[in-house]
Parts: C-alpha cells; structure tokens; sequence
C-alpha cells in the first residue's frame, strides 16, 4: 500500500519531468522572438521552411538529383556523350534512351524517364566518358506524367523547358 | 424565476452570445492546439493561411462544411445525423449558468452546479449514439470505451466538486465565487488541494483528452466513436471536444481559480484568462503524454480517485465541523 | 450447358445478412477457427496509423481482449528474390536499399558482402570503416525512428518528430557519404560508391555529443514516464524458446536475454576489431525490447566514435574491383549482417551466368513478425499493439 502510493507518488513527479521537457521546447520560440536570445540552430524550428527558405548548396555537393549530361570544355551547350550506350545497357530500370546520329559521335536523342529512374548512379559509374552527371536539383516538380521525361540534350543547351518551381 | 418578455429577451441574447462564443472558441483553440503542438514539436505550425496560419481553421471550416456528409452503409441514418446534434446542443445549456463575471451570467439558477454536472452526461449519449449508429467496428468499441469512461470518472468528479459545496454551503456558482473574493489565497485551489488534484484528472477524462482519450484513440481504433464521420458530423464532434474543454476550463477557473476575482480589478477578463491558461495546460498535457491503457483508466479512477475523493469529502466535512 | 440457365443476379453464397457478405479469403478462413461465438472480428489494417505500413492483421475479439490473431502478409510484396535473378548483380543493387528503407545501408552490405565472399574479392581498410560508419549512423537513425514509432502507437505523439530531428542530421550524413536520404545505395563490390570528405568527419563528430544529450532527454522525457512504463512492463513476454521456435533475432532475441548478435557470433567486416556490448534486456517484456533498442543506440556511437578516431587514408574501393558488367563465378555464398531488425542474411547462388541463379533474402521482420499471433494471444487490444510496435516491422521488408 505505502509502496504503491509512493510509486504514484514518483510517478506523478515523471509526468512533471516529461511537461518540462516538453514545455521547455514549446517556449522555444518565444525568447528569440523577443530578441533575448541568440536565434540558435533549432528555434523556433529545425527543418527547413521549404517555400521561404531552400537548402545550402554545399549541403548538395554529393546529393543525387536527376541526370545531367557534363558539357564539353570546347562547347558548354554539347555534352561528352560519345553515343556508346553503355549507360543503356547497364541502367536496371531502363530509363534511358539514346539514339545515335548527331554530328560525329554526339547523340541525337537523350532523354531520361525521371517516374523510372532510381537514382543509383550505374550510368554515371559505367560511362567511359564521364559524360552523365547527378544535378543537385532538388525542388523540380511537374504536373503531367509527360514533363517527368527529362530531355537531356534540351536541358543542356538551356532551351529546358522553364522548371515549375514553387 | 418569473417569465417576464425582459427575461426571455435576455435569455435569448445570452444564448446567441453563447453560439458565438462557442464557434468563436473552437474556430481560436484549433489553431491554438495546432500552433502550440507546432512549438512543442519544434515546427512552425499553421504558417500559410493568414498571418501564422491565424486563419487555417476558417479555412478548415469551410472546407468541412462544403464536404459531403458520407453514410455509411446498413448504418441507422437517424442516429448517424443526430449524434453530432447531440453532442453540441447540450453545451448551449450549460453555458448559460457560468457566471463569468459579477454581471455576466445568462441565467442565474442555485442549482448551476448540478446542472452543469447533470448536463455534461448527454456528451456521452451522443457518442454512444454516434458509435453505435456508424455500423463500425472500431466506432463500437470506442463507444463502449466511452461509456465505461465516463461512468468511472463523474464520481470522483462529483465526489471533489461536492467538497466545494460544502464549504461554501451553495451549488449557486455565483455564490462559490463570491466565496474566493479577497485575496489570492482565498481561492479554492489553495483551500481544496486534493480535490483540485482530482478534478484535473477527471477534466481529462471527462473531456476524453489525451491521456485518457481511450474513445478516440487513434493508434488503436484508428478514429474511435467518429471514425466514420466525415464533413460537419465530424467538424460537429470535433467543436463538441473543444466546447466540453471550455466547459471544464471554465469550471476550473470559476469554482478553483476565484471566477472573476483576480489579484486587482476584478472582472470578467479574469475568468477568461483562466480558462484560457487552463486550455493551454490542457494542450500541453495533450502533446506530452502516451495513452493509458483502458483497465490503467479504470484502475485510476476507482482505486485511487474514488478513496482520495471520499477522504476529501471526509476531512472537509470534519473540518467544517469543528471549525 | 445447364450453367447458362443459371439465374445471374443469384448468389447463393450471400447471406441475407449484411455483415456476412463482407470478407474475403483470409477472413472467411480465418472466420472457420472462431474460438467464441460471442466474438467480434475485427480487421485491422492493411490501412491502419498502428500497422506502419500496410500489414493486415484480423483478430478475434472478446471485448477487448485478444482471443486469436493472424497476420496477413503481401501487400507490398515485390519479388525483390525474383529481381535478383533477373538482373545482373549489378543492377540488382539499388533494389537492396529499397528492401527495408529504414536500415538499408546493412542491405547494402549484405548482397555485397554475399558477391564479395562468391567471388573472393578483397574490400580495402578504408572502404571497410566506411561501410562500419554508414551501416551504425544508420541503425542509429532506424532505432531512432522506431522510438518515435513506438510511441506513438502508445499514444504520444511528440516523441516521433524529435526522433525525426535525429534521423535528419544522420541523413545530412549519410547524404555526404551515399548522396541520397531514403533508399541509400553506397556500397559496391570491392568497396565503395563514394568516398567521405573533412565536412562529414566534423560534423559526425559533432553529431556523437549530441545523439547522447538527446538521449538522456528521450530517457526523462519516455522511459521515465509513469505512463509510458506501466503500459510496458509485463507487456508481451517473449522468452528464448518462441524466440527460437519462430527465428526471431535482433533486438527481439536479444530482449529475449539471449545475447546474440551476428556482429560478434560471426564478425564481418572489421567488427571484430571494434570494442562494443551487447546489451540484454533484464526482462523479456515490451519495456526490455524498448531498452535494449536505445541501448544499442549508444553502443553503435561507440562504434562509430571509434571508426573515425581509426579511419586509415587509401583507396576507398580495390583498384581491381569488378565493373559494372561483371559476372560472378559460379559457386555459393551466404552472407550475414546485423541490421537494426534482426539477422539479415543473403545467400546467391551463381552458375557463371549473367545474371544470379538463385537468391534468397532472410528478412528478419518476417521472422519477428511471425511470432505475433501467438504472443498476441489474450491480451488487450491495447496491448497487442504495443507488442506489434516492439517488434519493430518494417513492411517492405516482411513481404519483400
């Protein structure tokens, strides 16, 4: 009997600890709001407050977003491909496709099926070139199922069509 | 109480001014709720519509009002439409007997808290009447959970009010108010400790707020008594929980905190910053605390609340009498 | 010819009442072996907030008392064994990460290590602590998740973003190391995809104090609760035997008492070189799988403290590693690694082919999931949940 009530007892005090915990997190925000403190890492939030506020570059230096094809040091708006279509062969989900057929070895048609591919960086590994590239473009979105197939020649020469942003 | 047209017409104003302050209330303390969850968890919140999200739950509104009221198949239409209506209506009543300030009352009966008491039991109706009318299974049970739940939980409410009653001698709400005038250390809460302590507990499980917010309990019976409502049945159910929390907010600054009477100027602001602090704490238990489990409920209430409830009654009674 | 006269509109095996209409195999099945008459069948998920994904699990119901429970498996099955023959061992690669996307660097590491040991390839010292690092951040970031998880299938909902905090800063790690934050692909045969710079030392470094600050707080804020530990404690135990009838590993044996952990029962990698417990819960409850899972929790910052206070310079994958249209030698491995379930083991089996000639993934979800039905057995609604959270389920994974 005294031992339960002294375990409610310390019970009762957890449930004053956890409040605390919680309590303290909640006021958070309101001293910095105030000017008495230092916005530090953390208040009033952690995340990234995705409209106002997008992701440093340097944390995307090794980050993996869609394919981009490396332009040539000659001509910025022509890419390295050398048309082997190694990639192709060695892309597991088959997103790619290459045809043959642009001036000298160049490709004639690059696109890449952003709704199959999985990001995992075979191309890029398997081109003798080193012609592919992960973008760190991290904010694209579409509205059709059509805007997802990414035409990589376009997007290098920069006529892409104008990326919805938010 | 004699009818006079003076009277019905103030009645009638009280009870507008009532729906106003309801709506008012759970439009206000959903974006509370949100925002103060948004802080605890360390996220902005409603941001987006209106300045800090102020107006989300507007927005909401409407949204739940243009939504199609869905019906569950082989369901009792009857029951199903009217539980919501069940849930909300009683809340008009109660309100009207809160003396929120010295001149603020709708009604002034001498029995206001046996009404309050007696009236708070019709939530309960509503949900078993909701649960059991959506044919639903995890609806049933968290019905049943309900029912059980509220049974075990008005007596030792009962139990920790009629102390009160006993020292200030009145049901009148009026009067226990006028009880606490004075000085801080007048009120209640300093006076009834162990009856404050068990009406706490039993505000949350009375208003099925987490901890005890077994009815609902969303990781187990997905959405409990209203898992099948959708558009204003549920935006109904969900003012119902926001109505019965002012309801207890107000009970616990009125009967506990002193009403009106604050530390200077006494007023009718004081009974609503009260309750507006008492929401808040009721908030932040909400988003600290994982759920008891049912038989842990019970086992609280009738083991532990009842006996401190009776001992509290006891001591009162003999304090009052040698005193 | 007779079946064309059949009227159409009549179903004989419809009922007149309604109730009975409803279901479908497994509940008709499962509707057979009703031990009560009295009771209420309940089907839970495969959409349910206590399911974390989309396992199915009918119960009898007494009230609210658990008579029989039966999980129903598949609903996110994928044939991730049937993938792997189909595609070179290459190509199958990214798909190791999609098995359990909460631990899947040790997916990684086991479909590697199972072509490595195949083929006798030589992973270098560098690549190895890489691989140690990754694979521990991650456990982290899954127990850390699963902490979150689990409580709020007991109710609380706060616990699970303030373990999401955690989980970004590890995958602000893992993204320098694997370059993505979910279904993380890393590893290759004879090393690794990427090599780690300075920014990722320093800020795991910084991250090591922190994880442990945090977890004190997780201590005073849950484990101390009232609440939180009176709904665990004598809450579904599990002892060694159904451990072992049933092949549960990981955190649930190891909650069990039974201090197995394939780290140290057969060590890979470099894990033999590395000073770490192996914690076991003191009571084989709900309460000692949810100790022993943040134990663990700094056993693996132990880990990986000492990783980056010993990571030698060199290359970060063998200069003779096998290019992407490799074909493994015929023959058969098995390889096991510990991931934040349980044992996750791989066994291929190559005829020389292009493409593996048989492969079997060993989920240890599956296994720990397995043992539910029984241990579900009379107890409350409430409690059956809480056992199904403990357990830890990563769906992907259970059905592959």
């Amino acid at each position: 009997m005294i031992k339960a009530i002294v375990d409610n007892l310390r019970g009762l005090w957890s449930l004053l600890v956890g409040l605390h915990i919680t309590g303290r997190f909640g006021l958070g925000p309101f001293p910095v709001w105030l000017g008495l403190k230092e916005p530090e890492s953390g208040y009033p939030q952690l995340t990234t407050h995705y409209p106002w506020k997008t992701v440093d570059d340097a944390d995307l230096v090794t980050f993996r977003g869609p394919l981009e094809l490396v332009p040539s040091e000659e001509d910025p708006r022509r890419s390295k491909c050398v048309s082997c279509l190694m990639c192709v062969r060695a892309c597991p989900s088959s997103c790619l496709t290459v045809v043959k057929g642009g001036q000298g070895k160049a490709p004639a048609v690059w696109l890449n099926d952003f709704t199959l591919c999985s990001l995992c960086g075979t191309c890029v590994e398997v081109c003798p070139a080193g012609a592919l590239r992960f973008s760190h473009d991290l904010y694209w979105v579409a509205e059709k199922r059509e805007d997802l197939v990414n035409d990589l020649l376009a997007r290098l020469a920069g006529a892409a069509p104008e990326k919805a942003r938010l | 109480m004699d009818i006079s047209l003076l009277n019905v017409i103030k009645l009638l104003l009280a009870l507008l001014a009532i729906i106003v302050l309801l709506v008012l209330n759970s439009v206000v303390m959903v974006w509370l709720e949100r925002k103060a969850a948004g802080f605890v968890q360390r996220r902005p919140g409603p941001y987006v519509v209106g300045p800090h999200g102020l107006l989300q739950t507007v927005a909401d509104s409407v949204k739940l009002l243009a939504k199609q009221i869905v019906l569950p198949g082989s369901s009792d239409r009857l029951l199903f439409l009217s539980a919501p209506v069940l849930a909300m209506f009683p809340m008009f009543l109660i309100f009207l007997v809160i003396p929120y300030g010295p001149w603020l009352t709708g009604l002034e009966v001498n029995l206001g808290l046996l009404l309050i008491l007696a009236f708070t039991g019709l939530e309960t109706l509503a949900v078993i009447a909701g649960g059991w009318a959506s044919n639903n299974k995890y609806s049933l049970i968290g019905a049943a959970r309900c029912v059980s739940q509220s049974v075990a939980y008005e007596i030792p409410l009962i139990l920790a009010l009629l102390a009160l009653a006993f020292m200030c001698g009145s049901l009148d709400l009026t009067v226990i108010t006028e009880a606490q005038s004075g000085w801080v250390w007048r009120w209640n809460i300093f006076r009834q400790p162990l009856a404050f302590f068990i009406f706490v507990i039993t505000c949350f499980g009375e208003t099925n707020r987490a901890p005890f917010d077994l009815p609902e309990g969303e990781s187990e019976l997905t959405g409990g008594y209203h898992t099948e409502y959708s558009g204003m049945g549920f935006a109904l159910f969900f003012m119902a929980e926001y109505t019965s929390m002012m309801l207890v907010s107000f009970l616990a600054a009125v009967l506990f905190f002193g009403g009106s009477n604050g530390p200077f100027i006494n007023g009718f602001w004081w009974t609503f910053l009260k309750m507006g602090l008492f929401m808040t704490f009721m908030i932040w238990v909400r988003w600290t605390f994982p759920r008891v489990r049912f038989d842990q409920l019970l086992n609280i209430n009738w083991k532990w609340l009842l006996p401190l409830g009776l001992l509290n009654l006891w001591v009162t009674a003999v304090v009052l009498k040698l005193f | 010819m007779s079946n064309l006269f059949v009227n159409p509109f009549h179903f004989s095996t419809i009922s007149e009442n309604p109730a009975d209409m409803l279901g479908d195999f497994y509940s008709l099945n499962f509707e057979k072996g009703r031990v009560d008459p009295d009771s209420m069948i309940l089907n839970l998920g495969p959409q349910h907030p206590s399911t974390h994904g989309v396992l199915r699990i009918l119960a009898e119901l007494h009230g609210e008392y658990v008579l029989r429970a039966e999980p129903v498996l598949g609903y996110l099955h994928r044939m991730h064994d049937f993938m792997g023959q189909v595609k070179t061992p290459y190509q199958f690669l990214p798909n190791t990460g999609r098995v359990d996307y909460l631990h899947p660097v040790a997916w990684n590491w086991a479909y590697c290590g199972a072509l490595e040991r195949l083929a006798g390839l030589e992973v270098p010292e560098r690549a190895e602590y890489l691989r140690i690092i990754c694979c521990e951040l991650n456990r982290i970031a899954s127990h850390v998740m699963w902490w979150g998880a689990f409580v709020m299938d007991l109710g609380g909902f706060t616990p699970i973003l303030y373990a999401f905090e955690e989980r970004e800063k590890i995958n602000d790690l893992l993204q320098i190391v694997t370059g993505s934050r979910l279904t993380m692909n890393s590893m290759r045969f004879g090393g690794m995809g990427a090599d780690l710079d300075d920014r990722f030392l320093q800020k795991a470094a910084d991250f090591i104090p922190y994880m442990r600050e945090r977890l004190k707080m997780y201590d005073r804020l849950v484990t101390g609760n009232v609440i939180f530990r009176r709904r665990l404690e004598g809450v579904g135990p599990l002892d060694e035997e159904i451990c072992r009838r049933y092949g549960a590993t990981g955190p649930v044996l190891r909650g069990a008492g039974v201090a197995y952990d394939v780290r140290r029962a057969e060590p890979y990698g470099l894990y033999d070189r590395f000073d770490f417990e192996i914690p076991v819960a003191e009571s084989p409850d709900c309460l000692g799988r949810y100790l022993v899972r943040l134990r663990e929790i700094e056993e693996s910052l132990k880990i990986v403290e000492q990783a980056l206070a010993r990571i030698p310079a060199g290359p970060y994958k063998h200069p003779k590693a096998p290019k992407v249209s490799w074909k493994p030698p015929a023959g058969e491995a098995y390889f096991a690694v510990e991931g934040g379930r349980g044992k996750i083991g791989i066994h291929v089996v190559s005829d020389g082919g292009k493409s593996n000639y048989r492969l079997k993934l060993r989920a240890p979800g599956f296994s720990n999931l397995s043992l539910f039905a029984e241990a579900a057995r009379g107890t409350l609604l409430a409690d059956a949940l809480a056992i199904l959270g403990s357990l830890d389920l990563v769906i992907p994974e259970v059905d592959r």
